[in-house]
């Protein structure tokens, strides 16, 4: 019998539901969310596509999840009734924050509300030094009475930060253990648990979003593992994080400031993890849906994380300098840049006369002017369907009618004034959002001082395969590979994750004034911690990969450089090392180093990963069977349509093409490959193949 | 040279990239906390003739800094310029702002042909002086400010000027911290070098000059044309400076302002001779604060280049507070430049009552603490709380703790102060009853508490705003003045505005910075909006009763509505 691994993609719009047989068979469904009680879409899509398939619930081994529930809870404010304790004088920290703004010039910004208002925001007299040295103790008395307030305002949720915990847990502790002898069944968080790093305002953020959430998710994972037991499926759940790595559905629920940003890693691990069997370890991935594209890179396998994350900082107004527009969380999150693109970014003539696009979006409803569902602005998606790169009768493997006439005329009415026709207004809009996204692919590329030219770029999302290949072009990246699954992808990447934890702890010394003993009894413990967390979920000895690191800087820089801790434990050679490595990486990254200046080390970090028995991506994924979504769309294999590849190339008639049919040589461009779930566009002078795991591979001639 | 506007598009983009990656170099490479926490520093690109093209993201009080600074360079160096030599400045009677802040500038060669000049200011945390921090506001010529460095090759073809280094490194207190960020500018605008070369590989050197051009052209082209939109005509408006910390009297800004046709004239006759303390903002810092506040009536995607300065005109005669001569003390003219900002936004306020609020919370408040450790290491801090939070709007209140939208300015995370210097913050947070009441009120003020920890120190504050207070619009109150006290549990001295003490271990300083005005009549602001504030403990029941008409039920704090009918029944 076939065992399946079943992964489950919630976004807000649309839950994605894949099933992965070892044998690489794969079998989707794609059913509207019900934010009500997301696991009621999750039974259902499950349900449907077992029944569908005819496979028992016990074949199912593993269920990976991506969920944005984390997010929505935040951004629509739907958490419980929280409360927030803290170092007396302190209590307005979470309401002041930095004085960030996400951008100038603009009087209508107004910064996010905290999440704990101010009367529910308690001190405590006590205070430590940055030692973790007792400037004043902690009045139990007044513990006392905040407990008690905090219990008779019913609570049900409460963050614990004072001031330089990182430094010591120990009056943090005290607090917890009062309140959970006051009220057993409060969820209690404390910041030097959660995240014992400098920094009160960030620390203060991260602990309270946690404790906003964690009623929640613990809920909403109980929920859906009930669930799936009532359907038969006793596997683990296995749910993504921010940082790429899986982590079980039970340590989510405790700190679900780690799965925030779910979904979209999931994406960019996917691509990782094919990548490895395409033997490339350089990478840019590019998913675009229906109102944001998203853009990351991986390089030499690793993808970028950044430190931290701002929660509803929205991509249209945020720069990656400017901070402020969300609630931020400090852990460490894949780094996407993201541009407000998408299939239902609405176009638009400015006050000079120019033509633009986005960041206003027609969404899901009412939606492109081509869905016939009360849309009046002409889309990204109204454009493609113009220059007929998408099907001009319908969408969604005959599921969703195309009205291209209305789209047409809308996107004439828009280009007229401009003097431009309706299909060079429609590859105008095409050519603009592409240069809008090729901004964010900057961003991760050229900014850094990677040259995209030599990266291959992974195009996924409902509409990355129809823009992939232009915008590759253009760039002058020689490579696009399109996976299978491209417009549920991230439901097929929870699948490919590894279990991964990160453990840090503040550790602000002089490199030279270390103590061995006591950086090597920060470390040991963290190991352990490690070992212990990895050995609990199942990965013995040897199914352990657990890599040490330090945050290095010179003394007095802000933005500390990570450098692995070369060997264990630490003699001062192994300092040198670590001093050398840093050193390195500066002039790697900046262009300089400074040798004899101190090296501060500011945190250390522990990441434990589970090395899984098999690999989790088949020797081959296979196309082909209708229930799989990899099925020939479109009119069948012989259709063409006439296609615009712009002005040089003009209308071409275009062969469309299921991918299956892909297999088995080399096609030449100009193409249409029409699936279920998106449509890629194969220019004139390029190449296709497929491969094992049918990837479209295109290659561009230059 | 044939103009393709989608190439013109990219070419912007890859402009504003490349000084946005000045703007990363610096902060991720910098030292100080006052540029690598409060990000005061900017980037900007220049062409040949030293007319700016692009502004890294950078302070709003630094937009019209850059040209005059480099024009000061040119004006010396003009016949001799040389691939990899980098120019420094930063005497304010040679284009630059006051002598904390460095100009560098690095011309950009393709060839033989010159690019133009790629720029990084930074606000360093010493330079010298009679007192730490170089933000003494008692000085009274620019002689007892610091180093003043003159327009000078840092670097001479790629050749380091040691000679000058070393003068810098033995005049400043903290020399690391100095040297450290003076390294992360040159960093900065070494990498920028590389990456305008690249983009001129890309698009040839003719053509991308053109393009650079044309970003001034087509600036200028929008500005006008969201200037002509905007409601015409002239307003006047006066605001104050209490004192300048030498003079008791105060200072008067005024400016009338007029939008005519695609024109913004601000004419600041009427203003107060310049003062003897240094407050006084140089008129290129007059003019950034007149381009911050009228920038923020059109849209903010506009490219900040010299195409946007071309419409907004300033006048502001010589020797006076807002155009001072040398040589004038100008250390802490961070203060007149909010306050210039503030008349301007009191002008545009009349012109367009639906869209200004009422006066941001403030008190400028600028604090250093300076001194020796144990084993005789200097340290310096210096920050500034210029901003408390936003006034009452016309439809919307302040918000506590709310940034403006011309200052870009972060707060310093106190964990990192105590653990690099020798003091604590005891306190930091809202002073309830603290904002202008109003149909909108203003955003409360904010106390901030030090105490010092070193055996002595020397302690230097700047603030402002405890006579003239944020103004309210319309009916709506001004916020609460602005007051610093010496040790508030035993002697409780109340100090004046503008000070320099030598403080000793557990001296403590506490500052109520001001909170913002307020917009409108108090009894028309929604009485659910004021128990709201009341059960936040943002406002006493007492104050909301006296200010608002609004009586609050003690115990379930919601609202008495018969009580509070008769009270508003004046």
């Amino acid at each position: 019998m076939t065992n399946f691994r079943l992964g489950i993609d919630v976004g807000g719009t649309f839950t994605d539901i894949v099933l992965l047989g070892d044998d690489g068979t794969i079998l989707t469904a794609k059913v509207s969310s019900t934010p009500d009680d997301y696991s009621h879409a999750i039974l259902q899509g499950v349900q449907g596509v077992m029944e569908r398939a005819g496979i028992d619930a016990g074949s199912v081994r593993e269920v990976g999840h991506g969920t944005t529930v984390a997010t929505n809870t935040i951004i629509e404010r739907k958490g419980p009734k929280i409360a927030l304790i803290t170092t007396k004088g302190f209590r307005d920290v979470l309401e002041i924050g930095r004085y960030r703004l996400p951008r100038l010039y603009d009087l209508t910004w107004r910064k996010p509300d905290p999440l704990v208002e101010r009367q529910y925001r308690f001190e405590v007299p006590e205070r430590l030094n940055h030692k973790g040295e007792v400037l004043t103790p902690l009045d139990m008395e007044s513990v006392e009475d905040v407990c008690k307030s905090i219990v008779e305002q019913g609570m049900e949720s409460v963050a614990i930060c004072l001031l330089h915990s990182y430094a010591s847990p120990d009056h943090e502790l005290a607090i917890a253990q009062h309140l959970r002898a006051a009220a057993p069944d409060m969820y209690i968080c404390a910041s030097a648990d959660v995240l014992p790093q400098m920094q009160e305002y960030e620390r203060t953020s991260t602990v309270v979003i946690n404790a906003y959430i964690r009623p929640v998710l613990e809920r909403y994972v109980a929920a859906l593992q009930e669930k799936l037991a009532n359907m038969g499926i006793k596997a683990p759940l296995l749910v993504m994080q921010s940082n790429g790595g899986v982590m079980p559905a039970e340590a989510a629920s405790e700190t679900p400031i780690y799965i925030i940003e779910s979904g979209p890693a999931a994406g960019v691990v996917g691509a990782l993890r094919l990548s490895d069997k395409l033997k490339q370890s350089d990478i840019i991935t590019f998913d675009m849906g229906g109102t944001t594209a998203k853009v990351s890179i991986i390089e030499d396998r690793e993808p970028t994380l950044a430190p931290e994350y701002e929660v509803g900082g929205g991509m249209n107004i945020g720069h990656r300098l400017m901070k402020g527009a969300g609630y931020i969380v400090r852990v460490p999150t894949i780094d996407i840049a993201e541009v407000g693109a998408g299939g239902g970014s609405i176009a638009w003539v400015d006050k000079g006369g120019a033509l633009q696009v986005g960041p206003r979006s027609a969404g899901a409803s009412p939606g492109p002017i081509c869905y016939d569902m009360g849309g009046t602005e002409p889309t990204i998606t109204d454009a493609n369907v113009v220059l007929g790169y998408l099907n001009q009768e319908h969408l969604l493997g005959g599921g969703l009618k195309i009205d291209t006439h209305k789209a047409e005329e809308a996107i004439a009415r828009l280009g007229s004034p401009l003097g431009l026709s309706a299909h060079d207004t429609a590859y105008g809009i095409h050519a603009i959002v592409n240069s809008n996204m090729i901004r964010a692919l900057r961003s991760v590329s050229t900014e850094r001082g990677r040259d995209p030219r030599r990266f291959i770029l992974f195009g996924f999302g409902g509409s990355g395969p129809v823009h992939a290949v232009g915008m590759a072009k253009s760039l002058g990246m020689p490579t696009v590979v399109i996976p299978p699954l491209a417009g549920l992808f991230s439901s097929l990447g929870l699948l490919f994750a590894d279990v991964e934890h990160h453990l840090v702890r503040a550790f602000f010394r002089i490199l030279d004034e270390v103590s061995l003993e006591e950086l090597n009894a920060h470390l040991d413990t963290m190991y352990e911690q490690a070992q212990d967390i990895l050995g609990r979920e199942g990965y013995e000895e040897g199914y352990q990969n657990i890599a040490i690191y330090a945050d290095v800087q010179y003394v007095g820089q802000n933005t500390a450089l990570t450098v692995p801790v070369p060997a264990k434990p630490a003699t001062r050679d192994v300092l040198a090392d670590l001093g050398e490595g840093f050193a390195q990486e500066h002039e790697r990254t900046y262009g300089y180093r400074s040798d004899g200046e101190r090296l501060q080390i500011v945190s250390l970090k522990v990441v434990g990963r589970g090395v899984p028995l098999s690999s989790r991506i088949p020797d081959r994924i296979s196309a082909g069977t209708p229930a799989s979504g990899l099925s020939p769309g479109g009119r069948g294999e012989g259709a063409e349509r006439k296609v615009y590849f712009g002005p040089r190339d003009g209308w071409i008639a275009t062969p469309v093409v299921s991918r299956a049919s892909l297999a088995g040589g080399t096609s030449a461009g100009p193409l249409i490959v029409e699936e279920y779930d998106s449509t890629t566009v194969v220019p004139p002078g390029c190449s296709v193949r497929l491969d094992e795991w049918s990837n479209i591979t295109v290659e561009i001639e230059s | 040279m044939q103009r393709d506007p989608v190439t013109q598009e990219l070419v912007k983009n890859a402009l504003a990239t490349v000084a946005d990656n000045m703007v990363v170099t610096v902060v991720r490479t910098a030292r100080s906390q006052v540029v690598k926490q409060s990000m005061d520093f900017s980037t900007a690109i220049c062409d040949a003739k030293g007319q700016m093209v692009t502004q890294g993201l950078s302070l709003p009080v630094h937009l019209g800094a850059i040209m005059p600074a480099l024009e000061g360079v040119l004006k010396v160096y003009g016949n001799d310029v040389h691939p990899d030599d980098i120019f420094i400045n930063n005497d304010p009677y040679e284009g630059a702002s006051h002598l904390p802040d460095i100009f560098l500038f690095k011309p950009v060669f393709a060839g033989d042909v010159l690019l133009g000049y790629l720029t990084v200011i930074a606000h360093h945390t010493d330079i010298g002086g009679r007192v730490a921090g170089g933000n003494a506001c008692d000085n009274t010529e620019i002689y007892q400010e610091g180093l003043r460095i003159p327009p000078l090759k840092l670097f001479d073809r790629g050749v380091p000027n040691h000679t000058l280094f070393r003068l810098i490194q033995q005049n400043v207190r903290v020399p690391d911290k100095v040297m450290g960020d003076l390294w992360a500018q040159i960093a900065a605008v070494y990498g920028a070098d590389r990456e305008m070369l690249k983009l001129a590989q890309e698009h040839g050197v003719e053509d991308l000059r053109g393009y650079m051009d044309e970003l001034i052209e087509y600036t200028e082209r929008i500005t006008r044309a969201e200037i002509a939109a905007l409601p015409q005509g002239e307003a006047e408006f006066t605001d104050y400076i209490d004192d300048d910390g030498i003079d008791p009297d105060p200072i008067r800004i005024h400016v009338r302002l007029t939008v005519k046709g695609d024109e913004v004239y601000a004419d600041f006759t009427g203003t107060s001779p310049q003062c003897k303390g240094s407050i006084n903002p140089n008129f290129a810092f007059t003019q950034s604060g007149v381009y911050a506040a009228v920038r923020c009536l059109l849209s903010p995607e506009l490219p900040n280049n010299a195409g946007y300065f071309r419409p907004i005109k300033v006048y502001a005669p010589e020797g006076t507070y807002v155009n001072p001569v040398h040589p004038a003390p100008v250390a802490a003219r961070g203060l007149g430049g909010f306050r210039v900002m503030q008349t301007v936004f009191g002008a545009l306020a009349q012109l367009n009552p639906d869209r200004i609020p009422a006066c941001w919370g403030s008190g400028e408040l600028g604090i250093s603490i300076a001194g020796y450790d144990r084993e005789r290491k200097p340290f310096v801090f210096l920050e500034f709380h210029n901003v408390t939070g936003t006034g009452g709007g016309p439809d919307q209140d302040g918000v506590d703790g709310g940034p403006i939208p011309v200052l870009n300015l972060a707060n310093t995370p106190i964990e990192l102060m105590e653990a690099e210097q020798p003091f604590l913050v005891e306190e930091y947070g809202f002073v309830p009853d603290s904002g202008g009441s109003g149909k909108y009120r203003g955003s409360l003020g904010v106390t901030r508490q030090y105490r010092i920890l070193a055996d002595e120190a020397t302690v230097q504050v700047r603030s402002d705003r405890r006579r003239f207070l944020p103004y309210g619009i319309g009916a709506g109150k001004p916020g609460t003045p602005c007051t610093i006290h010496l040790n508030p549990d035993t002697e409780n001295r109340l100090l004046p505005t503008k000070w320099l003490l030598e403080l000793k271990k557990g001296d403590v300083v506490r500052a109520e910075l001001a909170g913002g005005g307020g917009y409108g009549d108090s009894f028309e602001r929604d009485p659910e909006a004021v128990a709201q504030d009341v059960r936040e403990e943002k406002l006493t029941p007492d104050y909301a009763r006296r200010e608002y008409g609004v009586a609050i039920v003690h115990g379930t704090q919601d609202v008495d509505w018969e009580e509070t009918k008769r009270l508003r029944l004046r």
